[in-house]
């Protein structure tokens, strides 16, 4: 239970740092493999301290990775905190799609009732 | 699934969005959603077990389920309702909770809209929220692409 606690705060992380287009963009353009930040930033109209700093949120929540070398610095998509958040919006989209399930059922069996009682409520 | 058709789209961070259209009428749609007797009916995945509930359905009205999932773990969900428009929409808060009440996890909006189509009902769910709802708010578009990317990415990266 200790464990949900941190699980959730990377959560949220994740999604805080998912909240901004520039920073889906940047990860959608890492998707297709590493790159270097001038390459990152060349379709955005912005600098290259604020595509830095954009770099740094999405590090900082565990979605990229940065090499080293000192120059070049590429960055690298990393997985485990997209799945995760994946994984929470899988599971309530099976919450409620089985529940709507249900209901389908439960409101077609409730309407037959009701016409073989005549007027009811 | 016959009559009914369902779509889902994850149209922001951490928001999920699906519609479906019941063969029923919007007045009982709306009430299988608040009265605790067609609750225990459908609440909850296949094979959960609606154990209680307790609704009370108007603004500032609180609700609890104690669900039963198949292999016995018990899970509650709760909160607190901040709109009751009858048979329009509902708007409520949603936690899970401990067996005494007690948060396990950050606080999440639900949001049910229910449109009537000739008899038939169109139920839309929004179930998001939490710390980012002005981000959400304002960064509606351009989320599907990227997560189209992400999600090829990701089945790429789990093969290897």
């Amino acid at each position: 239970m200790v464990h949900h606690a941190t699980s959730t705060e990377r959560l949220n992380a994740t999604f805080a740092a998912l909240a901004d287009p520039t920073r889906r963009a940047i990860l959608a353009r890492l998707a297709a493999g590493e790159t270097s930040v001038s390459e990152l930033a060349a379709p955005f109209k912005m600098s290259l301290p604020a595509v830095s700093k954009h770099l740094k949120v999405l590090e900082r929540a565990g979605l990229i990775a940065r090499g080293r070398e000192a120059q070049w610095r590429p960055c690298r998509l990393a997985a485990g905190p997209l799945k995760d958040a994946a994984e929470w919006i899988e599971h309530y989209r099976q919450f409620w799609e089985q529940s709507f399930d249900r209901l389908d059922e439960y409101l077609r069996e409730l309407q037959i009732k009701e016409k073989g009682n005549g007027r009811n409520k | 699934m016959d009559a009914t058709s369902s779509a889902v789209t994850q149209s922001s961070d951490r928001e999920l969005v699906i519609t479906r259209i019941f063969d029923a009428p919007r007045s009982l749609v709306f009430k299988a959603w608040i009265k605790p007797e067609h609750l225990a009916r459908w609440w909850g995945p296949r094979d959960f077990e609606l154990v209680s509930c307790e609704v009370d359905a108007r603004p500032g009205g609180s609700y609890r389920f104690h669900m039963r999932g198949p292999s016995g773990s018990d899970h509650w969900p709760q909160g607190v309702f901040r709109e009751v428009a009858e048979p329009e929409r509902l708007v409520m808060t949603w936690r899970w909770a401990d067996a005494q009440g007690r948060p396990k996890d950050p606080e999440t909006i639900l949001t049910v809209t229910f449109e009537d189509l000739n008899g038939q009902t169109k139920l839309t769910l929004h179930h998001g929220g939490f710390e980012s709802v002005n981000a959400r708010d304002e960064h509606h578009n351009g989320w599907s692409s990227a997560l189209d990317c992400l999600s090829e990415y990701l089945v790429d990266t789990s093969r290897r």
